[in-house]
C-alpha cells in the first residue's frame, strides 16, 4: 500500500495510474463511483421524459392504447432481445478480460457492436414505417390509423424517447469501439480493465432504458 | 502475463479475480430472456387494468438482474450502490408527486383551457391541435 508503488503494477500501463492516487486500488474505485454518479444523472435525463409519458398516459388513456397497437411488436420484441443478449456479450467481454482471453474479449465486444448496429437498423425500418403513415410527432401528426386527441402525443413521446435511447445506442457503439481498439493494443488485463468495465457500465444503462420503455411504448 | 509477480490481494481485495466465474452472466441473460418471453406474452393478452402493474414488475424484475449480476452492483461499495439508489429515489418523487397531480384534479381546480382534468369532449375526429382554442 505505499504510494510510490503505484506506478509499478505489472501489466498495467504506467500512465494509467494516476500520480494523485495513493493506489491502483484507490483510483478504480474512483472511476467506478465516477461512472456510476454519470449514469445516476443519466437515470433522471430519462426520468424527466418517463414522467412526461406517466402524465400524458394518465390524461389519454386511450389515445395511448390505439396508438401503441400500431407500433411494430414484433420489431420492439426482437430489439429488445438483441440489446438483452448485447448485454450479455458485454458481460462476458468484462469476463474475458478478467481472466486475460483478450481474443475473447475482442469477439465479445464485436459482436456487441454488431447487435448495436441491429438494433439501429431495426429502429431505422420502424422510423420509416411511421414517416410513411405519418405517424409523426405533436402538429405533424396525420395518421389516417388514430383519429383521437393524445394519439399525436404518444408518438411526441415515442420519438423522444426512442430518439433519445438511440443517441445513447450511438454513444455507447462508439465507447466500446474505443474500448475494442484498446483492447485489441493489449492496454487491458486481469490486472486493469477499467475502459471495458466502464463502457460496459454505460451499454448496461442503455440496456435498463430499453426494458423500461419496450413494455411502455410496446405492450400496452 | 506477468500478473503472478503481484500479490493478488492488493488489487482486488474482493478476492474473486482468479476463481472468476461466467455462470452468473449466462444464467442471468437466459432469465432476461425468459423475462421477455413472459412480458410478451402477458403485454399482448391485454390483460386490463393489472397489466401495467404486470409489465412493470417484470421490468423491474429484469433491470434488478442487469443492475445487480452485469453491472457489477452485488460486488460493489457501499457508495457505488447509494449512488444508485438515490437517482432512483429521486425519480420516485418525481413520478410519484407528478401522478398525485394529475389524479387529483377535477374540474373545479382547474381553470378553463387548462389542458388536464377537464374532461375535455372533442368534436368527433378532431386532433387536439386542430380544436378551437378556448379562452
Amino acid at each position: 500500500m505505499s504510494p510510490e508503488s503505484a506506478s509499478t503494477y505489472p501489466g498495467v500501463p504506467e500512465e494509467v495510474v494516476g500520480h494523485h492516487f495513493s493506489s491502483l486500488e484507490r483510483q478504480t474505485e474512483a472511476m467506478r463511483l465516477g461512472m456510476w454518479l454519470f449514469l445516476a444523472t443519466e437515470v433522471l435525463l430519462f426520468a424527466g421524459l418517463f414522467c412526461g409519458y406517466t402524465v400524458y398516459r394518465f390524461e389519454f388513456p386511450l389515445a395511448f392504447e390505439q396508438s401503441s397497437r400500431h407500433l411494430n411488436i414484433t420489431l420492439g420484441t426482437l430489439n429488445t432481445v438483441v440489446l438483452i443478449t448485447s448485454s450479455f456479450t458485454v458481460a462476458m467481454a468484462i469476463h474475458y478480460t478478467r481472466t486475460n482471453q483478450r481474443k475473447m474479449a475482442a469477439v465479445c465486444l464485436v459482436i456487441t457492436i454488431l447487435f448495436a448496429l441491429l438494433f439501429l437498423g431495426f429502429k431505422a425500418i420502424e422510423y420509416a414505417e411511421h414517416f410513411r403513415e405519418h405517424a409523426l410527432p405533436g402538429k405533424y401528426y396525420a395518421s389516417a390509423e388514430v383519429r383521437i386527441p393524445g394519439a399525436a402525443m404518444f408518438y411526441t413521446l415515442y420519438f423522444l424517447m426512442t430518439g433519445l435511447h438511440g443517441l445513447h445506442v450511438i454513444a455507447g457503439m462508439s465507447v466500446l469501439g474505443f474500448v475494442l481498439w484498446r483492447t485489441l493494443q493489449g492496454r487491458y488485463s486481469s490486472n486493469y480493465y477499467m475502459g471495458v468495465e466502464l463502457g460496459g457500465l454505460y451499454w448496461h444503462l442503455v440496456d435498463l432504458v430499453w426494458i423500461f420503455l419496450y413494455p411502455l411504448l410496446y405492450l400496452i | 502475463m506477468g500478473e503472478s509477480a503481484l500479490p493478488a490481494k492488493d488489487l482486488h481485495p474482493e478476492g474473486h479475480e482468479e476463481h472468476h466465474s461466467a455462470v452468473a452472466y449466462v444464467v442471468v441473460w437466459i432469465a432476461l430472456l425468459g423475462f421477455t418471453a413472459l412480458t410478451y406474452i402477458t403485454g399482448t393478452a391485454h390483460l386490463g387494468k393489472w397489466a401495467l402493474t404486470i409489465a412493470l414488475a417484470i421490468a423491474v424484475a429484469k433491470s434488478t438482474l442487469v443492475a445487480l449480476i452485469f453491472m457489477h452492483l452485488k460486488d460493489s461499495s457501499g457508495m457505488t450502490r447509494l449512488v444508485f439508489v438515490c437517482a432512483l429515489v429521486f425519480m420516485a418523487l418525481l413520478l410519484f408527486f407528478s401522478v398525485a397531480d394529475v389524479a387529483t384534479r377535477f374540474r373545479l381546480a382547474t381553470p378553463a383551457g387548462a389542458p388536464f382534468g377537464t374532461e375535455r369532449a372533442p368534436p368527433e375526429g378532431l386532433l387536439e391541435h386542430e380544436l378551437p382554442a378556448e379562452e
